[in-house]
């Protein structure tokens, strides 16, 4: 299209915790799209940014970052964007710099980096509120005027100075403003020239001159991991230039830091008017001599942990049951349209509605679990949390920043997993990643919620039900420990520990308007990934639990029936249930998945599993969710029911080995159920999981990962079962 | 002294800082340069990390990267 080859092309860039998500929001509107940056998987948010009725440009909201010192993907991918690297992408036409008033020397920082890679450039002052009541004063005319671009005060989060911010992008646009650059000393200059003969004269590499001062100032940048000379000469070239600029009296560690400071405090004398009744602690300091509190601090930790979990059991009831009985509406109205075409009846209604059903009626659990998540992550407790708990990660290589991939992965490892991609360290990361599946997903819920209310709701009554389910969500993480141990025992021998820093930003009270934005995000995000996914399980499954239906089974049923009652054939309504529901049975022991159920049971024989809880494992490797309409099937009620169903409790019930040394005893007890739910806690039954970590690491990972899982599972649940037989 | 014994009460300037130290490095292109003033505002449960301020910024370091920097009391 030439119209949008036409387009404008800005960058949104700030450092974290400044604002910058909110203001991407305000700016674009609903009117924005997600994707991954090509080959890596980095999230890429891209929005349309009316300026005026004529010009609407292409935003991209850019990873928050404090530098441009390409240590994670986060930053490389900044810096390569900024520089027009980027597979297919020009450089940006303008660079928003998102801007805390509050902390406005260290984002000057980033602005200052931005500035040397040569981008046109407007500043939002953000926060600007905030400021006002704390009595900073900030003389904005002033710091346009030395700064030499545009500099526009903005309160993001209630969508203030947006106009404002696009007047003066739209005129910025026209007359490209260029922040002031340092003038480095003779010792930089020098070291920069050779680096751009060495680099870009001799071996043609393309590179600006902010990206030959990544290349000198940040010890092993990744920027050097993209150009096409050989690295081991990359290498000898850059070592020579930081060598030379030691050699010149600059640490070049240390340089940039020092330089880029000297530079900009003389910008900033005279702007920031700090009032006399500024207080010494913030109220976010006041709150953390609580949340951060040796005691204190983890109890309330721990309760609000609780807390979360206990309201995904109790609140999403009522809405479950409202889908519950809305599919039950749809699927008997289905029936009753279709009754002339049994096969088409069946599909329809057991596979297609059925399996729309199974991943709709995850909504109301997946959204309160999100809504408590985004509260948790846009107040700023999110990092207080991590720093509470980092300690208890250092011991396996892991850092406190792997607490909100991991606990985002308690509501999806998917998202969890892609949240890893903040953590710096390719290794921990790669931990993390690794063991994020083991944490128990909101997907495992209903298979929980479904074997506590049958065995252990009512014999122990529901607080013993709640802590049952609690537990359960601890049960990864028992495994999750020493395996990441393990892990970092072996891939990290050798290397020192992976440096940790992390800001505790200022809490905020969230705004409804972005907690809106977030859980609408994640739902489409559930029902658009996973939604799909599991609907096509539901479909196949149903195929291979209906088909091959050979003929003559019904009439052999029926002369079976016979036989037993001597002849007669009952026309009372309960025996032709009966008598159906026993069909119903025979097709399904000839079905293609009864007939692998049946061939792996052995397998899982010591684990308690009949050949009805094998096919129900089997089929739900794809997707774990689909167990439940699995055993609706199995059990011959169709595939709608849910973890609520009192049918399938009383299937289970009635549920009886049919040969072998047990013939004849009930298949479920407490043992069979605790047995079942640690297998779904511990093994990686998500092909989407599998995929995303293919994505982020490689196949072998991903498959090493799940074969390990599944063969961890499998040992835990037989070990559980006998054990718990044993006792009971 | 290293920032990693300092006490809750006190204000503090830092003298020294090693910049071969990545998180260290990190921290000075937050600002955290010989000069700056710095308090300790909290510890975590288990003694480590610990939390400083510095230029209306909130920190978490751990205590083996905050022994990289040097301060003295003000």
């Amino acid at each position: 299209m030439p119209e949008s080859k036409m387009r404008y092309r800005v960058a949104l860039i700030g450092n974290p915790n400044t604002g910058k998500t909110s203001l991407f929001n305000a700016l674009t509107g609903l009117k924005q799209r997600v994707g991954n940056y090509s080959g890596v998987t980095v999230e890429k948010k891209v929005g349309e940014w009316v300026l005026d009725e004529k010009q609407t440009v292409e935003l991209i909201d850019l990873p928050g970052t404090y530098s441009l010192s390409a240590k994670s993907i986060d930053e490389r991918i900044t810096v390569d964007i900024l520089g027009g690297h980027a597979a297919g992408q020009a450089v940006p036409d303008l660079v928003v710099v998102v801007v805390d008033v509050e902390n406005l020397q260290r984002n000057l920082y980033l602005a200052s980096q931005v500035a040397d890679l040569d981008v046109p450039m407007v500043i939002a002052l953000n926060c600007w509120d905030v400021a006002e009541r704390k009595g900073l004063k900030i003389d904005c005319a002033l710091l346009q005027q030395r700064l030499g671009v545009p500099v526009v005060p903005t309160v993001a989060n209630r969508r203030r100075g947006t106009s404002e911010l696009s007047a003066a992008a739209l005129s910025a646009l026209e007359a490209r403003p260029k922040m002031v650059r340092p003038s480095w000393p003779e010792p930089v200059k020098k070291c920069l020239e050779q680096l751009r003969i060495n680099l870009v004269e001799q071996n043609g590499e393309k590179l600006k001159e902010g990206e030959l001062m990544r290349l000198l100032f940040d010890h092993q940048s990744a920027v050097a991991e993209r150009l096409h000379t050989p690295s081991h000469e990359t290498e000898s070239i850059i070592k020579t230039a930081r060598e030379q600029l030691r050699f010149g009296g600059f640490n070049p560690d240390a340089a940039e830091s020092l330089l880029r400071y000297r530079f900009l405090n003389p910008l900033l004398m005279d702007i920031i008017e700090r009032q006399a009744h500024l207080k010494k602690r913030s109220r976010s300091e006041g709150i953390d001599q609580i949340l951060l509190h040796r005691f204190w601090g983890l109890s309330v930790f721990v309760g609000m942990m609780y807390v979360v979990f206990q309201a995904v059991y109790s609140w999403a009831g009522p809405f479950m049951a409202l889908i519950e009985g809305a599919t039950e509406w749809l699927q008997n109205f289905a029936a009753g349209l279709l009754t002339s075409t049994p096969t088409l009846q069946s599909l329809v209604v057991d596979g297609i509605i059925g399996g729309v059903g199974a991943f709709v009626i995850f909504l109301p659990q997946i959204l309160i679990l999100f809504l408590f998540i985004a509260l948790l992550e846009e107040s700023g407790y999110m990092s207080r949390a991590a720093f509470l708990m980092d300690k208890l990660f250092q011991w396996c290589g892991l850092n406190g920043k792997s607490f909100v991939p991991l606990l985002s992965s308690y509501a999806c490892a998917i998202p969890g997993i892609m949240a890893t991609r903040t953590i710096g360290d390719p290794k921990t990361r790669m931990i993390t990643i690794l063991i994020a599946p083991l944490m128990s997903c909101s997907a495992r819920l209903p298979v929980y919620l479904l074997l506590i209310g049958a065995f252990v709701e009512p014999v122990y009554g529901p607080s013993v039900a709640g802590a049952t389910l609690f537990a359960m969500h601890f049960v990864g993480v028992l495994v999750a420990a020493p395996l990441a141990w393990a892990l970092n025992k072996t891939l990290n021998r050798g290397r020192p520990p992976h440096p940790f820093i992390m800001e505790l930003p200022p809490y905020r009270v969230p705004r409804f308007r972005s907690l809106l934005l977030r859980i609408h995000e994640s739902g489409k995000d559930f029902v658009v990934r996973a939604g799909t996914v599991i609907f096509a399980m539901t479909v196949v499954i149903w195929a291979l639990l209906y088909f091959p239906r050979p003929a003559g089974i019904e009439q052999e049923v029926i002369a079976n029936y016979q036989a037993e009652r001597a002849g007669i054939l009952d026309s009372k309504p309960e025996a032709v249930e009966e008598l159906s529901r026993r069909v119903d049975a025979a097709y399904l022991e000839q079905s293609y998945m009864g007939r692998f159920g049946k061939l792996v049971q052995p397998v899982f024989a010591p684990a308690g599993y009949d050949w009805k809880i094998t096919v129900g494992v089997i089929a739900s490797f794809p997707a774990r969710e689909v167990i439940i309409s699995t055993l609706g099937i199995i059990y011959a009620l169709g595939g709608e029911v849910d973890e609520e169903s009192k049918d399938l409790r009383q299937a289970f019930a009635n549920a009886r080995w049919e040969s072998g040394p047990r013939r004849g005893e009930p298949v479920f007890n407490l043992a069979v159920a605790l047995s079942l739910m640690v297998f779904f806690a511990l093994c990686m039954q998500c092909g989407a999981t599998v995929a995303i970590i293919a994505k982020e690491l490689n196949w072998t990972w991903a498959l090493s990962s799940f074969f390990g899982l599944t063969a961890i599972a499998w040992a835990a649940a037989v070990a559980v079962y006998q054990i718990t037989f044993q006792l009971i | 002294m290293q920032l990693s014994k300092i006490k809750k009460d006190g204000k503090f300037r830092v003298t020294q800082v090693n910049p071969a130290n990545e998180c260290v490095c990190r921290l000075m292109s937050l600002g955290l340069l010989p000069g700056q003033e710095i308090r300790l505002t909290h510890e975590a449960p288990l003694r480590d990390p610990i939390a400083v301020c510095f230029e209306g910024c909130h920190m978490s370091v751990r205590r083996c990267d905050a022994a990289e920097v040097e301060v003295e009391a003000i």
